[in-house]
């Protein structure tokens, strides 16, 4: 277990707050069906590591599930936000954003040295 | 603050993990079935559709576990475990167990009582308002390092004068009263103080107020919680009421809390007047415009933001200046400060080195039931050899094994500590029953307190840690090879001295030096015991009375003394009864320089000579013998002074010269020598035989008034005790108001002079044999587990024709080696080790030839009892058995 997956964590957690806020309630395996489809199938997921996230999100409140039933009738256990999560997209889609820029930055070329 | 939600959250899942791993099992059961049925709308078999499913699941196995890790806290969890196997393992070896526990127990116990001495006499601060800040004030003369009181103008003078306090104050440590109210009359003691002394040493009253600035001469008193709880029913209107202490009516203004009794923790003072009105309690106080007599104890509070260094600099500078202007007092003069309520510094070098000589001994009680316990441990990780291999072989890490078997010694630390803390609570109870000779009330009470429990907790994990440590590398190493094949797997190969066979010689070499200190103790009580005191210690008893604080008058005090001796001696069964001021070995008293008129009056012509004040017939009550000249008998209250000496101020004074008829001159008078009498230890048992001189009581009470009141001394035809209620009533048919005190036999009276070696002899024989127990217990299962391990050697052996005879002999010869080797290392360190003893030894060199001669063959005969049952049991090996074994 090394820095990197952390990062993928990290983004992990971040891809699923963004997805539940845009899908509402959703399953475990339609949220990791979702993040692919996204992804525009670019991303291998390994569907197991969901759930280690999803159990972090939930323990640190920012989702909370319940047992529920599918659209095919299956049970399934289903995941949603709280306020607590709703607030933390916010603030880290805001992060995120701002890495991304910073990291724009080193990324053009230099236009003037 | 969300990283401690989800912590909370994994505790919780520590606790509740079937429902929740129940339920993830359910959802990674409904993932998978969601994908499977994706899977079979896109065409696929069943069979194919779920495979895919958990292959890109990553496995269901492989989730649920990741999951688990997530849910709760691996490491508490095998953490937790491993307590718990640790336990079961302990318990399943429950002899071994208890003996490891028991040691460390034993080792702690002894640490923590002394500590708790420590604590209570060195470390805890004086029961005032912040102690950091609140130093007490000596002066010292010349450079000298340690120090004297105060006069009441150098006071003054720094009061006014020093800029680093904001408030100094003064007291007198011991002012006597009697004091009236419900029951009988009792005499207490209590301190006088200037009237700003409550608010520099800012004590919160439990009712009322101290003293306010101009109560400096009003008789107003304050209260301890004791007193006023004893005699006053705890009346919570006491304030503004009047109590009559010696006569005199005091003002109750408030008080103290329950825990003051005195800055200096040890003295009980029960109640506080002004340092004004000080004269009505207590006659012959030195002037207090007198810059020369020193009497009082000064603290001082540090003003915000001085240091003690600051302080020190200013008080120099002010010593200066004091030294210039009164040079016939102050020149040479200084001062040194210390936190007000440690111990006063003319005891604490004494003090300190008996702590540290107890540290010492305490250290090695605990290194010895230390090296047991580690002993036991090899002895188990040996035992457990196959278990750990198979565990390595089964992929376990060596670090995971490591901290296996460290769980366990820090379990057995944690347990010995706990049994250590209830062992030195009776311990602390215990010596609380020792009384320190004085003859005023002393509190010396021990308790475990929050600094010994910390200290005791640090101690067990500490040593349960240290001692696991070597085990657990020994464990975690196993030639694995041999051990799966159930061969021995710690032994290295060609490795002859093996790590318990040092340990156990390092635990009785330490055993060696604590008989030996042990030894020494026991030999100083027994030779203490021998010391002729030089009078009589039977069919004596002891009763003190003070009339000077029920308001008499020395001329009433003397006859009022006179016709108690006269009604007691009357009494059936009384042979004489004598007045004194106070009997011998008091621990102290008064003591005056003395030397010949006529002699060069410089300071070292000065004797110094301890005084007692007697009544005629005194010496033959207390059967000390008269040696020449006469008893006292024919002085008048104003006449010349006369005096008996012993023969030991002959020797020193008089120059062995014929003593009657010389004059001598010492504390203001010159006396006339009428009679010479044996020696007497005056003080205490220890003492090099030092010179006295008997007054006569009537022509002393009015110049030189005895301060701690005066001691009826009875003597009886039988046992005196069931006297004693016969003779209190002489007292109180005379004057029923006289309160009575110090009531105790001269037996008892010199089992308290006693105090010092007895205290010495118990505590060292105590620990002396803690730790030749632990000893021997080491050596026992030493022998008995190198017995175990030469089973097929002995069975060959004697299969080959040895006799059980020759085995035992090998076995018990191997644990004398160990022990010869033991005591050469440890013989020598205790012979120099010794010398830190000998202040505290009585009539007996440091190098006592008695004890060094006999430990080592005591410690053989003990070592050779330890061996014997291993080598029984070797000897009685049925060898068929023995080589059918494994």
């Amino acid at each position: 277990m090394g820095d990197k997956t952390d990062v993928w964590q990290g983004t992990l957690a971040l891809m699923v707050l963004r997805t539940l806020e845009t899908m509402g309630s959703q399953h475990g395996y339609g949220l990791a069906r979702r993040i692919e489809q996204t992804s525009g199938d670019l991303l291998q997921l390994n569907y197991g590591t969901l759930y280690p996230a999803l159990l972090k999100l939930e323990q640190e409140g920012f989702i909370r599930s319940s047992w529920g039933v599918s659209e095919n009738n299956r049970k399934a256990k289903f995941y949603e936000l709280t306020k607590a999560g709703h607030r933390q997209v916010k603030k880290a889609a805001a992060e995120w954003e701002q890495t991304t820029n910073i990291l724009a930055r080193f990324m053009t070329p230099a236009e003037e040295s | 603050m969300r990283t401690l939600r989800a912590l909370a959250h994994r505790l919780r899942g520590l606790f509740r993990s079937s429902p929740q791993e129940a339920d993830f099992a359910a959802e990674v059961e409904s993932h998978v079935a969601l994908h499977t049925d994706d899977g079979i709308r896109a065409g696929l078999s069943y069979a194919e559709a779920r495979r895919q499913a958990l292959i890109q699941l990553g496995g269901a196995e492989q989730t649920r576990q990741a999951h688990r890790e997530r849910r709760t806290l691996p490491w508490l969890e095998s953490l937790l475990r491993d307590l718990y196997y640790g336990m079961r393992t302990l318990a399943k070896h429950r002899g071994a167990t208890a003996i490891a526990i028991l040691s460390i127990g034993l080792g702690i116990g002894a640490n923590a009582t002394i500590f708790s001495i420590v604590s209570r006499f060195v470390l805890r601060p004086a029961p005032v308002g912040d102690p950091t800040t609140l130093l007490a004030l000596h002066i010292t003369h010349d450079g000298d390092r340690c120090c004297n009181n105060f006069p009441y103008p150098i006071y003054t003078d720094v009061r006014d004068q020093a800029k680093s306090f904001s408030g100094v104050a003064a007291y007198d440590e011991l002012v006597p009263a009697s004091i009236a109210g419900s029951g009988e009359p009792e005499r207490v003691w209590g301190q006088a103080v200037s009237s700003n002394f409550f608010n520099v040493i800012q004590l919160p009253m439990v009712i009322g107020r101290g003293f306010t600035a101009d109560e400096e001469r009003q008789q107003a008193v304050v209260l301890s919680a004791g007193l006023w709880r004893r005699r006053f029913n705890a009346d919570p209107a006491i304030v503004g009421k009047t109590v009559v202490l010696s006569g005199h009516s005091f003002t109750v203004v408030g008080v103290s809390p329950a825990a003051f009794h005195g800055i200096d923790q040890i003295i009980i003072a029960e109640f506080w007047v002004p340092l004004g009105i000080e004269h009505l309690l207590a006659v012959g106080r030195p002037d207090q415009a007198s810059r020369e007599h020193h009497w009082l104890e000064v603290v001082a509070r540090l003003a915000p933001g001085v240091t003690r260094t600051q302080a020190a600099a200013d008080l120099n500078t002010l010593a200066g200046r004091f030294a210039i202007a009164y040079p016939k007092t102050d020149k040479g003069g200084g001062f040194v400060n210390q936190q007000a309520g440690s111990l006063p510094q003319s005891v604490w070098q004494m003090v300190y080195l008996f702590l540290a000589a107890l540290a010492v001994v305490v250290l090695l009680v605990l290194a010895i039931a230390g090296a047991n316990v580690a002993s036991l441990l090899f002895a188990q990780a040996a035992a457990r050899q196959r278990e750990m291999a198979v565990r390595l072989a089964l992929g376990a890490t060596r670090a995971r094994l490591r901290r296996q078997v460290l769980v366990e010694s820090l379990q057995i630390g944690i347990a010995g500590g706990a049994l250590g803390v209830l062992l030195s609570l009776g311990a602390t109870r215990g010596l609380a029953t020792f009384h320190i000779p004085a003859p005023i009330p002393l509190d010396v009470s021990l308790a475990i307190d929050w600094r010994v429990l910390i200290y005791s907790f640090a101690l067990s994990v500490s040593s349960g840690l240290l001692l696991g440590l070597a085990p657990a590398w020994a464990a975690s190493r196993p030639l694995l090879a041999n051990a799966l094949k159930g061969e021995d797997a710690l032994a290295r190969p060609g490795r002859r001295i093996t790590l318990r066979n040092l340990l156990v010689i390092a635990q009785i070499s330490m055993s060696v030096v604590l008989l030996c200190v042990t030894g020494l103790f026991l030999r100083s009580l027994q030779s203490a015991a021998a010391i002729d005191i030089g009078f009589r210690t039977d069919n004596l008893l002891l009763m003190s009375v003070d009339p000077r604080v029920h308001g008499y008058t020395p001329e009433r005090t003397v006859i009022w003394l006179t016709q108690l001796e006269q009604h007691v001696a009357s009494l059936p069964g009384v042979q004489s009864a004598v007045v004194t001021d106070s009997p011998p070995l008091s621990g102290g008293g008064r003591s005056d320089g003395f030397r010949i008129p006529g002699s060069p009056d410089t300071a070292e012509s000065y004797v110094n000579t301890d005084l007692f004040m007697v009544n005629p017939g005194y010496f033959e009550t207390l059967g000390i013998p008269r040696i020449a000249g006469n008893d006292f008998g024919s002085e008048s209250a104003t006449g010349p002074k006369a005096a008996i000496v012993n023969e030991e101020f002959v020797k020193d004074i008089l120059g062995g010269k014929n003593p009657i008829g010389m004059q001598v001159t010492g504390g203001g008078s010159t006396f006339q020598v009428i009679g010479v009498v044996g020696n007497v230890k005056s003080r205490t048992l220890g003492e090099d035989t030092r010179p006295v001189l008997y007054r006569s009581l009537m022509q002393s009470v009015a110049d030189d008034p005895a301060f701690m009141g005066y001691t009826l001394v009875v003597h009886t035809a039988g046992n005196p005790a069931p006297l004693s209620e016969a003779v209190r009533r002489q007292i109180h048919d005379l004057d029923p108001t006289m309160a009575v005190f110090n009531e105790e036999t001269m037996e008892q009276h010199i089992r308290t002079a006693f105090f010092l070696p007895r205290l010495a002899a118990t505590l060292f024989g105590t620990f002396g044999f803690i730790g030749l127990v632990l000893a021997s217990v080491g050596l026992y299962g030493v022998m008995s587990y190198s017995v175990s391990r030469r089973l097929r050697e002995i069975g060959i052996r004697m299969a080959l024709g040895a006799k059980p005879g020759s085995v035992e002999r090998l076995v018990l010869r191997q644990g004398l080696l160990l022990t010869l080797i033991a005591v050469a290392l440890g013989w020598p360190a205790a012979w120099m080790l010794a010398k830190l003893a000998s202040s505290f030894l009585y009539g007996i060199q440091p190098h006592d030839a008695l004890t060094f001669a006999l430990v080592p063959p005591f410690l053989a005969v003990i070592a050779l009892a330890a061996c014997y049952i291993p080598a029984r049991r070797a000897a009685s090996i049925d060898p068929m058995q023995a080589l059918r074994t494994e």
